[in-house]
This record gives C-alpha cells, structure tokens and sequence, in this order.
C-alpha cells in the first residue's frame, strides 16, 4: 500500500508521528517527512493508526 | 431506494437545561439513531460517532458556506470567513489563518507558555483557596492570547466578554443571541477598524499585518483573522481549562495516574476534551440528498453535528461516561476533524498540557465547591467553581 500526504493541509500537530513514529516524522522546520511511500504489510497497522489520528485529514492510505 | 423518514425527536438542542447537561439527551437520540431530525431547531442532527467523522470529512456533501451558525444573520456575517467557506475558496483563508498558528508557527513559544502557566497555579496553590475559573481558566489564556496577538489596554479588558458573545450569537436567535450580538458587534467593529500600529511590535498580529503589506494574504484579511483568533480562540480554551481542574478535583485517582506518569498529559487533555467538549454542536448545510444509515437527508437540510453525542458514542468508546485518561482518545471530535479541524488546536494542547503539567506535578487533591454553570447557546463551561483546599504534591 501507499501513504499519500495532502501536503498543503499538513500544518504539523505531528500526532501521526506519534502514532506511527517508523514510518514518518517533522523535521526541524515541523514539515512532515514520509520515510517511504510504498509500506510493507507488516506496517500497514502503524499506517492507518497515522491516518487515523489525522486532525486534518491531509494522509490517506492507496 | 430504501431512505425512510428519519426518526424524530421534540427535543431543543437550545434548552436551557439541555445546553447545561447534554448528555443524558444525546444518549436518548443516539438510540433513536444515527440521524434524528429535530423540528425545535429545524436540523437534522447527526448523533453517532461514525456518522459526525464520516459528515467531518466530507465538505462536498456537508457544507460549512452559510451554515455553521443556527440563525441567518450570524451566517451572512461570517460570510468570506475560512470556517464559513469551502474548499477551494476555504483552502486560501486556512492557510492564511493557520500560517501563525499552527505548530510548527508556534514551536517557539511552549517555553513561554510552560513557564506563564507553571508560575500561575504555584501561586494559586501557595494561595490554598482560590475561584479556579477566573484566577485560572480565564487569566492564562487571555494573557497568552492578548501577548501573542500583542493586544493592549481596552481591548485586553474586552476579550473576555467579545469571545464569549463571538460564540453565543451562533446559537438560534434567542435572548441570548439576541443579547450577544451588540457584543459580537463591537469586536466586529474593532477588528474591521484594527491595524498594524495598534498591535505590539513583534507580535504575531502585527506578522499577519505585514504579511498582507506583502502580499502573502489577500488585501483586508488580517482583520478577519484577528477576528477568529479572539471568536474562536478565547472561550473554548477557557472551557477546555475549567474542566481539567474540575475533572481533576472530581476524579482524584485520574490525576494520580498523571502523577505518577506524566506521559499521560496529553492523553489527560484528549480525554477531557472527549468527555466535556467546549463546543457540543456545529452547523452544516447538507449540499445533495444524502442517505446515512437508510435515512434520507434532503438536500438544502440545516445538519446539527453533535460532536459532544459521538464522543459519548459506546459504539465507538467502550465505558463512555467514565473519565479514564487512560484510555487517550486521541481520536476525539471536540476539535472537529477533517478541513475545517480546529485551527487553533495547537495552541490550545500548548496550553493545556502546561496547566496538566503542572498541576499534576504541584498538586495531590483538590477539594472543590459545586461547579456553577450558566446555559450558553454553544461554548459549554463552567462559570464558577470554588476551589476551597489545595492538597499540595
């Protein structure tokens, strides 16, 4: 599957780093980073705990 | 098609004893359904958990243009606003409006902040007895808001009273609204008439003006923007505030779990925010016949979003009148979610999570009088409450 990041409605409350803190992070301008696009099955779970948690709905799983 | 007639309650989400204590009446409508049409309010009111995040997410169908207020003429003057707008128009006035205010804007002030709340409830625990909602609730957000937009004289002494009537008029029009909307008025007047000189240097206000000076926001915005800050930004906070010393002083053994492990803070917040939520309900316009659950909204509907029911939704949250921080509802609705999800969130986990932080580190118990609450057509907080013996850490 594949992480896909609405970037201009990112504003950086970084609770999906929280949640999935292997898959993605803020750097040090609050930017998020994806660590990859396409994830493994095995990561799928941490994944959608990222969408999930979301305020803004800016990830979606593909 | 298999729509039916959506089922019908005669309840008034603007009752007096409603507003007061929602709760009891949003479990009787989540029963009757996931959609419930209420002829008091002429809405459609959305009841259960799935449904308000699924409604959140989906602007397209559940518009925000002209809709989130229950009376006419607060949704004509919120017209142009972002939380009045829908994408695209609304993606333009987000940006503008979240470009100081969104975490990564704020990352330098969580020192300030921490340190502004820290001070504040040492003194008030050195004090021993204290009213918790003006010496605290209402005394740390304004400050940090009045600062952080570089407020000063009148209009610092006019926060208060301007946000709680920026949030009142949304109701229906009631005495209430009817009472509220001089009020609203004249913050209306003052952020129309604002400019940079009138604001601190270095303040984040005075950024918004220079950020339209350079173009970076369409002309005659900034005033807008002030404008959300101080509607949307003082009264909620105010309440999510309030309830963290309530809840704290009802449930002790909740505040020993943060105590004894402070990576509970924000889980405290969430929780507090889940159980008591500042707003309850909010507007939308349903754009398309849209069915939910076999019930059909006709286009055109007023929707009521009972963000404060799907919080309290068992299908969703096992135990859902128990306050347990442990449970960390990150996903709660007392921010909204989706587009339009609070833009001042960010601020307001600053803020709170420095009153829990030090709360919990300065305090074992507190021993509170009866809570007193008025009804307010949307913010829902506590206007008193008596915090008689500190029982310091």
């Amino acid at each position: 599957m594949k992480i896909v990041l609405n970037r201009p409605r990112c504003e950086g409350h970084g609770l999906c780093e929280e949640a999935a803190p292997a898959l993605m992070h803020l750097d040090d301008d609050g930017e998020l980073v994806l660590h990859q696009e396409e994830i493994g099955d095995a990561d799928v779970p941490q994944a959608q705990a990222a969408v999930r948690v979301c305020p803004v709905a800016a990830l979606r799983l593909t | 098609m298999t729509d039916s007639a959506a089922p019908v309650s005669d309840l008034d989400l603007f009752d007096d004893e409603v507003l007061v204590d929602p709760y009891p009446s949003y479990a009787a409508l989540r029963e009757l359904g996931a959609v419930v049409r209420l002829p008091a309010n002429d809405a459609y009111a959305l009841t259960r958990y799935d449904v308000i995040r699924d409604a959140l997410a989906d602007w397209e169908t559940f518009s925000s243009a002209g809709a989130i207020g229950f009376n006419p003429m607060v949704n004509e003057a919120l017209t142009g606003t972002s939380l009045s707008s829908d994408p695209p128009a609304h993606t333009r006035l987000r940006a503008a409006l979240t470009a100081n205010l969104s975490p990564r804007a704020l990352r330098g002030l969580k020192a300030t902040i921490e340190a502004k709340a820290d001070a504040l409830v040492e003194e008030l625990v050195a004090k021993g007895s204290f009213e918790a909602i003006d010496a605290l609730a209402r005394a740390l957000p304004l400050e940090i808001v009045a600062d952080l937009i570089g407020f000063t004289g009148h209009v610092r002494d006019n926060m208060l009273r301007w946000g709680q009537a920026a949030m009142q008029v949304l109701g229906p029009m009631n005495q209430r609204t009817a009472e509220s909307f001089p009020i609203a008025g004249e913050l209306y007047a003052w952020c129309s008439a604002v400019t940079a000189g009138d604001l601190t240097p270095g303040s984040v206000g005075r950024g918004i003006f220079e950020a339209e000076a350079r173009g970076e926001i369409p002309p005659d915005t900034a005033g807008h923007i002030i404008h959300q800050y101080l509607g949307a930004g003082v009264d909620t906070t105010i309440a999510s505030i309030g309830n963290i010393v309530a809840l704290f002083a009802r449930h002790p053994d909740q505040l020993a779990l943060v105590r004894e492990n402070p990576a509970l803070v924000p889980a405290a917040f969430n929780e507090t925010l889940r159980f008591w939520p500042p707003i309850n309900a909010w507007g939308r316009r349903a754009t398309r016949d849209v069915e939910i659950d076999g019930v059909l909204i006709p286009k055109g509907a007023k929707v009521a979003v009972l963000l404060g029911a799907g919080n309290r939704d068992p299908r969703h949250y096992p135990d859902p009148d128990a306050f347990l921080v442990e449970r960390n509802p990150i996903d709660h609705l007392s921010f909204g979610y989706g587009p339009h999800g609070c833009a001042g969130q960010g601020l307001a986990r600053l803020e709170a999570h420095a009153v829990i932080t030090s709360l919990s580190r300065r305090v074992e118990r507190l021993v509170v009088g009866p809570e007193v609450r008025v009804p307010s057509n949307v913010t829902r907080s506590i206007e008193e409450l008596p915090v008689l013996e500190v029982f310091p850490a």
